[in-house]
């Protein structure tokens, strides 16, 4: 299984060491740059007066309120990060695994990863999806079975890299 | 709206440049001069339309094009003259007619800023007049991506020969490209058509898994048949072999969709579902399941696309592969599921549009002609929800059960990409009779009105 470095005890987000350096830089372009931006934003429509009718201000009030959210996202991302390193080569599924499946007369080929990583459109898909949650720790050959309230498939595992 | 076959949208248009909008006007100018020539084409009280004469059979068709195969050539008018059949090309057929509209697109073309959308232009314009559309489709399909105007017109949809489903019919549509939808729904397909599906028959499946375009647009103008199918979605060309080699284009008309989902769909909704069951539903979660399932059908004709299923199963193609692809696109939901990709609620509002669309043809366009092939494919489908059980009826009103309208879905779509692949004409009659009564159907009707 790929080695887990522990970094706090609450729930887990698993994410590559370039995950989480992409963590690392977009909270410090929210903290550094995008706060300061904001900031001035907002004091140069407070000039403009009253703040009933400012839709500079009202927008600006917006894009705060945004950015803040993120970063308060982000920080606890930080906090709950567990990080991925090179996964040794296993014989079964692990995060961080390459995989070639077979499921409802399709073949695919897509990469586990933590949610946060995940991009369906890159090949990611999330460990906390049905299909990843289901395929972690199976072997070349294994069947699974994968289901939702509607949806149940059976899958195959055809590779694992 | 339905009587004259044009329609103009008044959309909110992306930002265009004075050049862009000089050669848009123009090339809506174009497409208003589809009508008289679609006019010619249209017959609704024969099966062939217009295209044959009026009260000839079949075989009388057939044993005539062994001699002549031009009489069943897609562009061509069949007239009994002296007792013989006699097939004369649509560009001379319809010469006046055609030469204004072909006038407008040079024009259009003298004028345009754009070199590889002027060419384009010029190709469709002197295809009008010399017949030669696959020049035209061609040019269409390679010269103008990701360009912001589009200009689909001539001879293309087979819809209005219910007799052999190969003459084509007169349309036009312009539209701007709706760049941020587009992105999105671009996206989308890149996640569906990047896995294979296992094929039934692979020697005899077209590949362009790999050349699928699509784009999202804010239309300006239906004329000819497109005004009357008023499609949301087209997946064109038609010709397989073009298909293999330049790929397809599917273009999205955001217009209709909202069209169609305000008059037919979500009034359908309301009246087949119960209050209880509709409350778990907003309006923008039906109209979101409408856009995508469209979407999905267009993506899932690359998955259905067999070579020879127009020659095996004739006039009863359409039925078999618009509904294929509507209940394949659906089917394809499941692993967009369990990938994270789609939510359950998405995959439930894109059935429920569904059911409500396929209501709303049966009970209250069934006369509508050029949604004949739809309203029986409409049909097929929802017989089969209520014989699997899928769906309950009580009092009109319509339960479903979304686990087993997705086993009944995956059923249903193994039986069509069956016929697709390998089936004969006899094998869809069967199957179309078995489960094409519309007047099993007919219980709904008091709460449809």
């Amino acid at each position: 299984m790929a080695k887990i470095v522990k970094i706090s005890s609450r729930k887990k987000v698993y994410v590559t060491s370039k995950g989480l350096s992409n963590i690392k830089f977009e909270l410090e372009f929210l903290k550094k740059e995008k706060r300061t931006e904001v900031a001035q934003r907002l004091k140069t429509a407070r000039e403009f007066g009253d703040l009933a009718e400012n839709s500079e201000y009202d927008a600006a009030l917006d894009d705060q309120i945004l950015i803040e959210r993120r970063i308060s996202r982000l920080e606890e991302m930080l906090k709950e990060a567990q990080v991925i390193t090179k996964a040794p080569k296993t014989d079964f599924v692990v995060i961080g695994s390459t995989i070639t499946i077979e499921m409802d007369g399709e073949v695919d080929k897509f990469t586990i990863v933590g949610r946060v990583e995940a991009d369906p459109s890159k090949k990611r898909i999330s460990n906390e999806s049905p299909v990843g949650a289901a395929l972690l720790g199976a072997k070349v050959g294994e069947i699974v079975e994968v289901a939702t309230p509607i949806v149940r498939y059976k899958c195959k595992v055809l590779e694992i890299k | 709206m339905y009587k004259k076959p044009i329609i103009l949208f008044n959309p909110n248009l992306p930002k265009l440049s004075k050049n862009e909008r000089k050669v848009l006007d123009l090339l809506i100018e174009a497409g208003k001069l589809i009508v008289p020539i679609y006019l010619q084409q249209e017959n609704n009280k024969y099966l062939g339309a217009n295209f044959y004469p009026h009260g000839i059979t079949k075989k009388e068709i057939e044993k005539a094009a062994i001699k002549d195969p031009s009489i069943l050539d897609p562009y061509t008018i069949v007239e009994k003259r002296g007792g013989k059949l006699i097939a004369t090309p649509y560009h001379i057929e319809y010469e006046k007619l055609l030469k204004p509209v072909s006038d407008q697109l040079f024009k259009a073309a003298q004028i345009s800023n754009n070199k590889p959308f002027a060419n384009c232009l010029r190709i469709q314009a002197k295809s009008l007049l010399d017949g030669n559309y696959e020049a035209a489709t061609i040019a269409w399909m390679t010269s103008k991506h990701p360009y912001i105007l589009d200009l689909c017109i001539g001879p293309i949809e087979r819809y209005d020969d219910k007799l052999f489903f190969v003459k084509t019919s007169y349309q036009c549509w312009v539209g701007v490209l709706d760049k941020n939808n587009t992105e999105r729904i671009v996206k989308y397909k890149d996640i569906i058509l990047s896995s294979r599906r296992k094929v039934l028959m692979p020697s005899e499946k077209v590949d362009y898994y790999d050349k699928v375009q699509v784009r999202v647009d804010e239309t300006l103008i239906f004329s000819g048949l497109i005004a009357r199918t008023m499609f949301i979605g087209v997946n064109l060309p038609n010709n397989v072999n073009l298909m293999e080699e330049y790929g397809s284009e599917i273009t999205v008309f955001k217009q209709t969709n909202a069209y169609r989902f305000k008059n037919y769909v979500w009034p359908a909704f309301n009246k087949i579902f119960s209050s209880e069951f509709k409350k778990l539903f907003t309006s923008e979660d039906i109209e979101n399941g409408h856009l995508y399932q469209v979407v999905l059908h267009e993506l899932a004709h690359t998955y259905l696309r067999y070579r020879n299923s127009e020659k095996n199963l004739q006039d009863l193609f359409p039925i078999i592969d618009e509904l294929g692809a509507s209940v394949m696109g659906i089917k394809v939901c499941g692993s967009l599921i369990l990938k994270d990709i789609m939510t359950q609620k998405q995959l439930e509002s894109i059935m429920i549009a569904f059911m409500a669309r396929n209501f709303n043809l049966i009970l209250n366009e069934k006369n509508e002609k050029s949604k004949y092939h739809y309203m029986v494919g409409g049909t097929i489908f929802l017989n089969y929800l209520l014989e699997s059980g899928a769906v309950k009826e009580a009092g009109g009103i319509s339960w479903p059960n979304f686990m087993k309208m997705f086993v009944s879905l995956d059923e249903l779509a193994s039986i069509l990409e069956r016929l697709l692949s390998q089936g004969t004409r006899e094998d869809a009659e069967i199957f179309i009779k078995r489960y094409g009564n519309i007047d099993k159907l007919q219980r709904f009707k008091k709460a449809s009105q």
